[in-house]
């Protein structure tokens, strides 16, 4: 077993007298692709924005690599590289696919602010790596064919692997992704799905993902929590938490659990 | 951008042109003040524009560059070349405080804070008998040495000289940012605030530099004309140059760079066109400024831009979904 990469001790967060989630616990090792499942309003979002800054918790610490990093606003964790994707689509819409892209990449094509104005080599050989990166990103989601179009323009399903490859041009340690594939139809989900088995290793180190197409989640995750009603239910692997009895009842409903 | 950029160094070109050129005393004011707008408007579009947050307060940059090179010619004698620098970075510092307080605020809460912020200073500017000589203002700033027994129309072309090299380095640095990462993250927090953050932007980073940077442009303006008119009252802080470069920028189309050059000769022909019309001019404006943000929100560059998409779109046929409603 890797050492624990990204960790969660006893997160809590509640709006008004709602409690939202409640004593959380989980860890993201590095290599893996961990999915975070549950049924609609289980709390797996606010899990989302309390781990990247969006929030902040009422309780509970969130470590990344041996530093306390609970409480950092989101820029902030995006420079530790933890970078997530948001489950009401978010993009640069008024920018081109590769625009967005090549936005993405703000933390690696960085420079000093009188370097803005007074550009040199160095800036333009970091502008055409970043450029080219950028194209490369664009390929690897399979957008090629859009590489110029408008982001306003594009598809449900392009939107989605747009979202990824925007999170992913900032060159996360940990990417999250929130429901990445809704949206998507099977085939597009299953191409989705060999793509993020691609990742982790490559160019990031491990993957959180909210989901809800299930078959999806089976085939990609190495590990999976279950949440319900702000708890966590389960965990542990995918044929492991599938077989689990509370885990049919309170998420797949029991007659339905039969995965896809 | 390349086509961006050529286009600009023509403009700026052909500008330089013009002032070896024209040799009456009327027309050479309109083309110093289309210039003085242009590099207004250019400033304000960096942040309308680039960053999405709307100023209403700019004229207290233009103000603070006016009065600290007014002062710092009349009373320690600084020459043009240094005051208006010196206007630049006093309405930059000016800028870097402001912006750091009121741009942690967004959308109409900081539009009225700049607006309340401009307002205060016109009334300090008012009032500040001691420093500004209250609405008497400071008359009689000094004019550049080389001026002296020249006659009027060189003067004429020499201060359209100083108004292109002001609107050059503006345009060159706004060019620079623009397609800068820097730029491009000022973009993106105007395209989707939570994105920016979620790939690492500080919002206020670039909004703050984008403020700073405007700010510092709008001051030098600011001393250029102080010098330009040889007197700066407090109206230079009022609301009149807020709706001159706010119409530019809107008409000519905000975020772009063209754009706000394209608002500034437009608007200061109309304006002097309009003269007759008197107190309908503003009512004018104000109609034409509707019917641009209804019918063609981009401005007329957006508008341009669009068309020739289209024609490209129509050359070479790409298959697009047709949902685009």
């Amino acid at each position: 077993m890797t050492a624990s990469f990204l960790q969660v001790r006893g997160m809590s967060k509640s709006f008004g007298g709602n409690q939202a989630v409640r004593d959380i616990s989980f860890d993201v090792h590095d290599g893996e692709i961990v999915g975070l499942i549950g049924p609609n309003g289980a709390g797996k979002t606010t899990c989302f924005n309390l781990i990247t800054g969006f929030y902040s918790p009422d309780a509970g610490r969130v470590h990344f690599r041996d530093e306390d990093v609970t409480g950092l606003r989101p820029y902030q964790m995006a420079r530790k590289g933890i970078v997530r994707s948001f489950q009401k689509t978010n993009i640069l819409k008024g920018l081109t696919v590769f625009e967005n892209v090549l936005t993405g990449q703000y933390l690696a094509a960085k420079q000093p602010l009188w370097r803005t104005f007074f550009p040199g080599r160095a800036v333009a050989r970091a502008e055409a790596a970043a450029r080219e990166r950028a194209a490369e990103i664009v390929r690897t989601m399979g957008l090629s064919a859009r590489m110029n179009a408008p982001a306003s323009l594009l598809a449900c399903g392009e939107l989605r692997l747009l979202e990824v490859a925007l999170a992913l041009a900032a060159r996360p340690a940990v990417l999250m992704l929130d429901e990445p594939a809704a949206g998507l139809n099977s085939h597009e989900a299953q191409r989705f799905g060999e793509v993020l088995r691609t990742l982790p290793g490559n160019a990031v180190k491990s993957v959180l993902i909210v989901e809800h197409n299930m078959g999806l989640v089976m085939a990609v995750c190495d590990r999976v929590v279950v949440m319900n009603f702000g708890q966590k239910l389960a965990e542990g692997a995918p044929a492991q938490v599938q077989a689990d009895p509370l885990v049919i009842e309170a998420y797949l409903g029991g007659a339905a659990a039969r995965p896809a | 951008m390349k086509i961006e950029r050529n286009v600009l160094i023509t403009v700026v070109a052909v500008a330089a042109l013009l002032g070896a050129v024209l040799r009456d005393q009327y027309v050479l004011h309109i083309a110093i003040m289309v210039l003085f707008y242009a590099v207004l408007a250019t400033s304000l579009n960096l942040l309308v524009g680039y960053v999405g947050e709307f100023s209403l307060g700019h004229t207290a940059f233009l103000g603070m560059g006016a009065y600290t090179a007014a002062l710092c010619s009349t009373h320690l004698g600084w020459p043009m070349w240094i005051t208006l620098p010196a206007g630049g970075i006093v309405a930059g510092i000016t800028g870097l405080v402001v912006g750091a307080i009121t741009l942690r605020l967004q959308g109409p809460y900081f539009v009225i804070v700049t607006l309340a912020f401009a307002e205060v200073l016109r009334l300090a500017a008012g009032n500040w008998i001691a420093v500004t000589n209250g609405p008497m203002g400071l008359a009689g700033i000094a004019q550049p040495a080389w001026l002296a027994g020249r006659d009027i129309i060189e003067a004429k072309v020499f201060y359209y000289y100083v108004a292109l090299v002001l609107l050059a380095v503006a345009v060159y640095l706004s060019y620079r940012l623009v397609y800068s990462n820097a730029g491009r993250a000022a973009v993106a927090v105007r395209e989707n605030r939570y994105v920016a953050q979620s790939v690492g932007i500080r919002p206020l980073t670039y909004a703050l530099t984008a403020l700073g940077l405007g700010a510092f442009l709008t001051g030098m303006a600011g001393g250029f004309y102080a010098h330009y008119i040889s007197f700066v009252g407090p109206e230079v802080f009022a609301f009149p140059f807020m709706v001159s470069m706010i119409i530019m920028v809107l008409v000519g189309g905000k975020g772009t760079l063209l754009g706000p050059l394209l608002g500034a000769l437009l608007v200061t022909f109309l304006e002097e066109y309009l003269r007759e019309a008197k107190e309908l001019r503003l009512s004018i404006f104000g109609l034409a400024v509707m019917a641009v943000v209804l019918f063609m929100p981009r401005g007329l560059m957006g508008f341009l831009l669009r068309r020739r998409e289209q024609r490209a779109e129509a050359v070479v046929p790409v298959t697009r979904p047709e949902s685009a409603a």
